[in-house]
């Protein structure tokens, strides 16, 4: 029963990213949304817990939420439009928005 | 069979409505016999603490709210160890019979719950 | 698949255009929204009366827009709305407000609403904060 974990605020300001990464099961993924596409800024301790997560853990982020932010997606992550965000809310059994 | 829901509380009782409205959420579904579990996290656990005083902020008192959770058929309530620690509440008396879990049980909770919100 | 999508933002949050997004992106997709269900600041999302600016994004028209281009089952949740100033004409004149700022296709109702669409629905998402 693997979760898709779906964040949208800042982790710089927020703790939201800290506590999902404490709850992820061994296949749940994490889609990062909003600002908290910043998690991926490079040279920041945010990329690097996201890239210490097991690799049995996908990593996704909002393509549209990254050319905002004139970011782009580091290997570890894939950048997803609308159609895939869709599919892969079936592709795990369920979507946990840290709301 | 009817799915069961989480629902992860992570906000103190004094940030406005939201907190109560997420535990309205966990009511209505123990209303229609839904199996639901609430699970308190981060600032949520402070809504746990005993002798809070709403009537300080003329605010409702979210005591009683909480504890007709059991009434409500709300009976699964955990709490993270790691966030009671993190905020000194260890060892402090709480207001429900709620299980404390650390971080490895909680993944295994949200696996075992068809759905979860977390607000 | 059968979504059940919950919106917790305003109009003016970008989840709220997220939402909408993903909800269109469904339909596209071949997919059914069993439900929108308009929770907490969500409710804001609903008002008929929110007036964009000219040159920016009407995301409360949108959804309007979307909810009847679909003919899909719109829900706000009454306590919310009442507590936020949200009030369909019924509402507003049971509780003698000046004026109305909810319409169809929106329906007020309560949370039964969301847990029976997350019944129904395959998949619950829901989009707040930033």
């Amino acid at each position: 029963m693997a979760t898709l974990h779906l964040l949208s605020h800042s982790p710089f300001s927020d703790s939201r990213l800290a506590s999902c990464l404490r709850l992820l099961g061994p296949d749940d993924g994490v889609l990062l949304s909003g600002d908290a596409v910043y998690a991926l800024q490079p040279g920041t301790a945010q990329l690097q817990a996201l890239e210490l997560m097991p690799a049995s853990i996908a990593l996704y982020a909002l393509d549209e939420d990254l050319q905002a932010r004139a970011l782009s997606a580091p290997a570890r992550a894939q950048a997803i439009d609308y159609p895939t965000f869709v599919e892969l809310c079936g592709h795990y059994a369920k979507v946990n928005s840290w709301l | 069979m009817s799915k069961s829901m989480l629902i992860i509380s992570r906000q103190a009782p004094w940030a406005g409505p939201s907190t109560r409205e997420a535990l309205d959420i966990a009511l209505a579904g123990g209303a229609f016999d839904l199996p639901l579990g609430l699970l308190f996290l981060d600032d949520g656990v402070f809504q746990l603490v005993a002798g809070q005083q709403a009537a300080a902020l003329q605010q409702k008192d979210l005591t009683a709210n909480l504890q007709a959770l059991p009434l409500f058929g709300v009976e699964e309530l955990f709490v993270s160890s790691r966030s009671l620690t993190e905020r000194g509440l260890i060892d402090a008396q709480l207001i429900l019979p709620a299980v404390e879990l650390d971080d490895h049980a909680l993944a295994q909770l949200l696996d075992r719950f068809d759905q979860v919100v977390t607000i | 698949m059968k979504f059940a999508i919950a919106l917790f933002a305003p109009s003016h949050a970008p989840s709220s255009r997220r939402a909408l997004r993903f909800a269109q992106a469904t339909v596209d997709g071949g997919h059914e929204i069993v439900r929108l269900f308009f929770y907490q600041d969500g409710v804001h999302s609903a008002s008929s009366n929110v007036v964009s600016p000219q040159d920016e994004l009407d995301l409360a028209g949108e959804w309007r827009n979307f909810v009847q281009q679909h003919n899909l089952d719109a829900v706000v949740c009454i306590a919310a709305a009442l507590r936020r100033g949200v009030l369909n004409a019924e509402e507003a004149q049971r509780y003698g407000r000046p004026a109305a700022n909810l319409d169809a296709p929106w329906e007020l109702s309560g949370l039964g609403q969301l847990h029976e669409a997350a019944q129904m629905a395959d998949r619950l998402v829901c989009f707040g904060g930033q």
